[in-house]
């Protein structure tokens, strides 16, 4: 009897919290009509950014709100910019209403309370995400989430070769080592602080640490130079043999394919694991090109989107937010041509229709599986990312 | 009425460069109220100096700014030498308008697809002459160096050089000079050292400062074709505003000032060297030996600008090759599929882009006629020859972008300015009125003001007779002059970023930020996008010059 109560009352208080939480929705959805979002997202990628420009189609017809993508070259652009809007004193009306954003940015703009929320658990969609699922849903970089930004993709490290020249490609750094011996100027990796280029350098380290475990700590708290050493004596190694004798580094995954295509270089990096498929079908790279990952896996991490404290249009935001965690916007987003980023959202959790639309979807024939792209490294604490900038541009970057 | 509108332009004119050089000085000395940071200190300057990064940039920026400033004179000079008084002036001239109108980003942008290890150069001699079946591993741009940084410089400023060289001789009279010099026996290339450059130096020493200061502190070319480790001085103070840790900003300010410093000091070295050259060389020029082994050495560098313009050419060619490229592999020297899906799929953009950036170009535009036209009506009227506003308009063209604006930046920010159309505009006209008015000012004082008293007796209202006769007399002038603002507002990188906030994006913008990613096609499609409006300015202006003539003779004889 106590019992049934109990389960009762949690059955009438779960209906009352889901119908505030749908009144609060429909005021928000009310006040999101009209209105204009100003969504600052890194625009290097062509696909991504016809992505996001259907998008912006989308919450245009079903909701009224005006989609704006303005194109970054790096995030850290629009942190700063809020920042800036902070240090004027405009603490409404900012420029930005939405970030792509995730890692060291979000804990810069968390810690520094530049962020709109917590929103995202309340979003309509988002239970369709299972957070036990995997931990870079709560933990970005190692900083709580605690509903300050709502997942949207995620991502892998991958590599890509030319099954045309290459025959075995390296499997692990001590390997790659090895094949620029072998084959000098053919290696590369993008510039630090661009993010593929920080995280190839976080890749190198969770190899080549004595003890990686390290790496999951804050960094003020491991001995940098320590952990740190064999990385450099690595690179110190490595530079000579690379692509432009290590001189000069291309800017972006993007950059890589390119040289790839050119057949200047041997090995690309992406943290797109449909990208080859994508380019290959764009025709920017041959079709013998393939990917795969290194014996001990590779580091993948989860990204959000999340609303700035002086948003214009935060219901506006909220809104694109939500429409980017539907099954739509997923199912989509998953499709290797038109971008192939993995979806946030638990298949268990969605309707039969929607989980045979992500089974419809076509996998491209140089796409990893999930089976294929094994292990996932964890990243290391967010703080590693700017010591170990810091540290590469003092030694290389002179 | 003109007179207070010609002083409260120069009064808003000195506001706007004060605020914008405040803004980078006082958090040179780590003064900045927004951030809570009153006290005066030193700390940035130390800040900067223990930087890794700082020296190194600094030694490539002199190297690549100073180097460059000196070959394009010499080529310039060289060309001029070697060809002035020869019937092919007459096409070079022609052909130095449109060259110049070509964005410098576009340019580096083809020039790296031409001289890459995998570009069109090596795919055109591969594998059948160089035996490449793969792109060697050399370094041939972006180098560390920094030559291939020279070269793009080179290629934008020679012209540029020659373009403000030619009225100048005409003034001189060099013509005359070359004719006497050759009756007495001189060769023309040793009249040219002797008498000619000794008294043009004096005429384009102001060009030629803002060439000096253009290469030293540039940010677009440095970024497209420039080494990265470590990237010129500006390239690393842009990254160092960007950054979102605030306490970067001190030492960013402190770098600008010592980039500041620098243009100055490069500029005196430049007059310095003019002036012990005058001195040294003061025998050699008197002595009347009818040959010199100077002006000789000189117009032998000549034959470098034709490589130039060639090289502009194909950097413009293999634009259009790759904006219709489906697939285009080393070493196939041309494209094996083609395809217009760079514009069609991206139409939509491709417009918005064009507009945005025609918007930009034609109110600025407009803006710096208008007032050029008033403040050189007051200059004519008062007949002063040098008013306040001459001297202060020239300064943008030689302070560093990269400091200026981010001085700037903090004005915007706080006016609410920032992001909007406003801003945009309002930083495009602080970079084309220099010019505009440059352009209009010989013009504008030279014309024969008897026209418009007899146009006066004729026409109603001395507006009509303002428009239809002085200005339709002057639109030879007034075209060129609106084709060169639209040229220059097209090619603004770091104006329209930091006014536009990312909100309002042109080509220029675009193409520099996808010239860094691997977007191939896009890119040379925006490129090609950005030289053909300016390209298009220029043809107007030219063709326009007809019929304004017949047009003249008939307001004159009716």
């Amino acid at each position: 009897m106590l019992k049934n109560a109990f389960l009762l009352t949690g059955i009438t208080s779960a209906l009352i919290n889901s119908s505030v939480v749908y009144a609060d929705w429909q005021s928000t959805l009310e006040q999101a009509q009209g209105q204009t979002v100003y969504w600052n997202a890194w625009g290097g990628a062509d696909n991504i950014n016809e992505y996001i420009e259907w998008v912006g189609d989308q919450v245009k017809d079903k909701y009224g709100v005006t989609l704006k993508h303005v194109k970054l070259v790096d995030t850290a652009d629009a942190v700063s910019r809020v920042v800036a809007e902070k240090a004027a004193g405009q603490d409404k009306n900012g420029s930005i209403d939405l970030i792509w954003i995730n890692g060291e940015n979000f804990r810069a703009m968390k810690e520094n309370q530049l962020l709109f929320g917590p929103f995202s658990q309340d979003l309509p969609n988002y239970r369709f995400v299972n957070e036990q699922a995997r931990q870079s849903l709560t933990q970005d970089f190692g900083t709580p989430v605690e509903g300050m930004e709502s997942p949207w993709g995620m991502a892998q490290v991958i590599f890509m070769y030319d099954t045309a020249y290459v025959e075995s490609p390296p499997r692990s750094m001590a390997a790659l080592l090895t094949y620029a011996q072998a084959h000098p100027g053919r290696v590369s990796y993008p510039e630090p602080p661009q993010f593929l280029g920080t995280t190839f350098l976080k890749q190198a380290l969770s190899e080549l640490a004595t003890d990686p475990n390290q790496l999951l700590k804050p960094v003020s708290q491991a001995n940098f130079n320590e952990v740190t050493q064999p990385l450099w004596s690595y690179l110190d190694k490595l530079h000579p043999l690379m692509w432009r004798q290590g001189t000069r580094f291309p800017s972006s995954s993007e950059e890589m394919m390119r040289l790839l295509d050119d057949q200047e270089i041997d090995l690309a990096l992406s943290f797109d694991v449909s990208a080859a498929s994508v380019q290959i079908e764009r025709g920017n790279l041959p079709e013998t090109v393939r990917s795969y990952v290194f014996e001990k896996g590779t580091i993948g991490n989860t990204h959000f989107v999340a609303i700035p404290y002086n948003a214009s249009a935060a219901a506006g935001a909220q809104v694109v937010a939500n429409f980017l965690l539907s099954p739509k916007a997923q199912i989509k987003k998953q499709n290797p041509t038109t971008w192939g980023d993995l979806s946030v959202l638990d298949y268990r959790r969605l309707p039969e229709a929607d989980r045979q639309a992500f089974d419809a979807l076509p996998q491209g024939i140089a796409t990893l599986n999930l089976e294929q792209l094994g292990t996932t490294l964890p990243e290391p604490h967010s703080s590693w990312v700017s010591a170990l900038e810091q540290a590469w541009r003092e030694r290389y970057a002179r | 009425m003109l007179g207070y509108a010609t002083r409260l332009l120069s009064l808003l004119w000195s506001l706007l460069l004060m605020a914008g050089i405040a803004g980078v000085v006082l958090p040179a000395f780590h003064y900045l109220p927004a951030l809570g940071e009153t006290e005066l200190s030193w700390q940035p300057w130390q800040w900067l100096w223990l930087s890794p990064e700082f020296v190194p940039s600094l030694r490539l920026s002199l190297i690549t700014g100073g180097l460059a400033t000196l070959f394009s004179l010499l080529v310039a000079l060289g060309l001029l030498i070697w060809r002035y008084d020869s019937r092919w002036m007459r096409r070079i001239e022609q052909a130095l308008a449109p060259v110049l109108a070509i964005p410098h980003a576009a340019l580096a942008i083809g020039l790296l697809f031409l001289l890459s290890p995998s570009g069109w150069l090596m795919r055109l001699v591969s594998p059948e002459l160089s035996g490449f079946y793969r792109p060697p591993n050399w370094i041939t741009v972006q180098d560390e160096q920094g030559i291939s940084l020279i070269l793009a410089l080179m290629m934008k400023e020679t012209p540029y050089l020659i373009f403000a060289a030619l009225p100048a001789l005409k003034q001189l009279n060099a013509r005359a000079h070359l004719r006497v010099g050759r009756s007495l026996g001189y060769t023309p290339a040793t009249t040219w050292y002797k008498i000619i450059i000794p008294q043009l130096y004096p005429i384009v020493r102001l060009p030629l400062f803002v060439v000096m200061a253009f290469n030293l502190t540039v940010v677009e070319l440095s970024i497209v074709i420039g080494p990265n480790t470590p990237s010129t001085l500006s390239v690393t103070l842009l990254r160092w505003f960007n950054d979102p840790s605030l306490q970067t900003r001190f030492q960013a300010s402190a770098g600008a000032l010592v980039l500041l410093l620098v243009v100055a000091v490069c500029c005196l070295l430049l007059e310095w060297g003019y002036r012990s050259w005058l001195a040294v060389s003061y025998r050699s020029r008197i002595n009347g030996y009818r040959r010199t082994l100077g002006g000789q050495l000189i117009r032998a560098l000549g034959w470098l600008y034709p490589c130039l313009v060639l090289l502009s050419i194909l950097s413009l060619l293999v634009l259009v090759l790759w904006s219709t490229t489906r697939r285009w592999r080393f070493p196939d020297a041309m494209p094996t599929q083609w395809s217009l899906d760079a514009y069609t799929h991206s139409a939509r953009l491709l417009s918005t882009l064009s507009w945005n950036s025609l918007t930009a170009a034609t109110i600025s535009t407009l803006l710096a006629l208008l007032i050029s036209l008033c403040i050189l009506e007051h200059k004519r009227l008062s007949g002063s020859s040098k008013s306040v506003f001459d001297r202060i308009m020239y300064l943008p063209m030689l302070l560093p972008q990269v400091g200026f604006l981010f001085g700037l930046q903090w004005v915007l920010l706080i006016s609410q300015l920032s992001g909007g159309w406003l801003a945009v505009v309002l930083l495009h006209l602080i970079y084309v009125l220099p010019y505009v008015y440059l352009m209009l000012h010989g013009p504008y004082l030279a014309f024969d003001q008897r026209y418009y008293t007899q146009a006066l007796t004729l026409c109603r209202k001395p507006w009509q007779a303002y428009v239809r006769v002085k200005l339709g007399m002057l639109s030879p002038a007034l075209g060129s002059a609106a084709a060169m603002g639209i040229s220059v507002s097209f090619a603004l990188y770091l104006p329209t970023l930091i006014a536009g906030e990312g909100r309002i994006t042109t080509l220029t913008t675009e193409a520099v930020t996808l010239a860094s990613s691997g977007e191939r096609k896009l890119t040379s499609a925006m490129a090609l996008l950005q030289a053909l409006f300016p390209l298009l300015a220029f043809w107007f202006a030219h063709r326009a010059y007809r019929p304004a003539k017949t047009s003249v003779s008939h307001a004159s004889t009716d």
